[in-house]
């Protein structure tokens, strides 16, 4: 199962209003056409990794060198990501916008993502990362494009969490 | 073999171009004694720690494809996480050199009459056998000073990703510990780039001005 084709074009769109122009992630089974579409997108420079935990250090140093950076993985990496978010971020002030799959959101059908819903949240508060669960297609644009936007005021990362109507059909 | 870390961090700062940018770590001795070889110069992001250093140098040198990056980290940090170099092997952008410096030991976190605790370097791991594995197309173990000086020479005469290993000696840091912090570090280095290279990187940008004030602008 993947995001919807509804969905996939609102997080695209929202990407491109976010003025997102350097992405990194690793792909799962929720995004992986989002990461399709983002590999092929000239206005964005993507580079993929196999840890999502180096993914944020290098839209870390992108950001730096003035790129506007987002991280797109599924939500089990954001444990990954952790260690570099608090080095990071929390160290020195500097912005991520993270776009997450929201494995073990209520309507999970695999056991193997409960996990990932029990930990996300509460790790991302523990990050002080501010995020939205977006589980409507209609908010999902917008929602990129105001995580962004509060990264960029606070100089530190924002998280967009998606679920919901943007994965099942049912 | 192996070289003296003061020493060679002070050659490779008198041979770094004048429009390179550089990622250090900002904790422990290289940071301690690149700031003193450098003097606090504003071109060197000291924002790096263990596990990150080698990715925010990838993340840069990608942003800032025009501009030479140096990285410099220690052998802790890079096999904290060898995914990084997976990353620069697979990107390979021809702007990146990393130095190692491969003492062998976690210096920074002192010592007892046993001596200093020892990394995998000073076992069977070889970083730049590593990273070759990875892809980076240019590797090199550095053992003595005239290679180093050859090295630094090849890196800064041509555009070639490249991960330069040097063995160094442990041995305590020289000089005093930097005063900053990782935040000051960062608003220094990010205004020497938004000058070095005319862009915006913090605060609100003209395009979002409207959005502030709810009109067009």
């Amino acid at each position: 199962m993947a995001m919807t084709a509804a969905a996939l074009d609102a997080a695209h769109d929202g990407l491109r209003a976010a003025g997102i122009d350097f992405v990194s992630g690793l792909p799962d089974g929720w995004q992986r056409p989002l990461h399709e579409r983002v590999e092929i997108d000239p206005e964005i420079r993507y580079v993929p990794v196999c840890n999502e935990g180096v993914g944020f250090s290098i839209c870390a140093g992108a950001w730096l060198g003035g790129k506007k950076p987002a991280l797109i993985m599924e939500n089990s990496g954001i444990r990954v990501a952790s260690e570099y978010i608090a080095r990071i971020s929390l160290g020195t002030g500097v912005p991520v916008t993270l776009l997450c799959s929201y494995r073990g959101d209520v309507g999970e059908t695999e056991h193997w993502g409960i996990p990932h819903g029990i930990v996300a949240e509460p790790l991302l508060q523990a990050l002080r990362v501010k995020y939205l669960v977006v589980r409507h297609v209609e908010d999902l644009a917008k929602s990129i494009v105001r995580a962004k936007r509060i990264a960029e005021a606070q100089l530190h990362p924002a998280a967009v969490l998606v679920s919901g109507d943007c994965v099942w059909e049912d | 073999m192996a070289l003296d870390r003061y020493e060679w961090l002070g050659r490779l700062a008198n041979r770094l171009p004048e429009d390179c940018l550089v990622m250090s770590t900002y904790i422990g001795a290289v940071s301690f004694e690149w700031g003193h070889h450098t003097e606090e110069h504003h071109r060197t992001a000291h924002l790096g720690q263990m596990g990150d250093v080698i990715g925010l140098a990838l993340g840069l040198a990608l942003a800032l494809p025009h501009r030479k990056v140096v990285c410099l980290d220690g052998d802790g940090s890079v096999l904290m996480e060898l995914g990084q170099l997976v990353a620069m092997g697979e990107q390979q952008p021809g702007n990146l050199v990393v130095f190692v410096v491969d003492n062998g030991v976690y210096e920074s976190i002192g010592w007892s009459g046993q001596g200093r605790r020892p990394t995998a370097t000073a076992g069977h791991v070889d970083l730049a056998a590593i990273a070759a594995g990875c892809g980076v197309p240019y590797t090199v173990d550095v053992t003595a000073e005239d290679e180093l000086d050859a090295e630094i020479e090849l890196a800064f005469s041509r555009s070639v990703c490249s991960f330069i290993n040097v063995r160094t000696r442990p041995g305590h840091s020289h000089v005093r510990p930097r005063r900053t912090d990782g935040i000051e570090d960062k608003y220094r280095f990010v205004r020497y780039v938004e000058r070095l290279e005319g862009i915006w990187i913090t605060g609100v940008p003209p395009q979002d001005i409207a959005l502030m004030k709810g009109k067009e602008h």
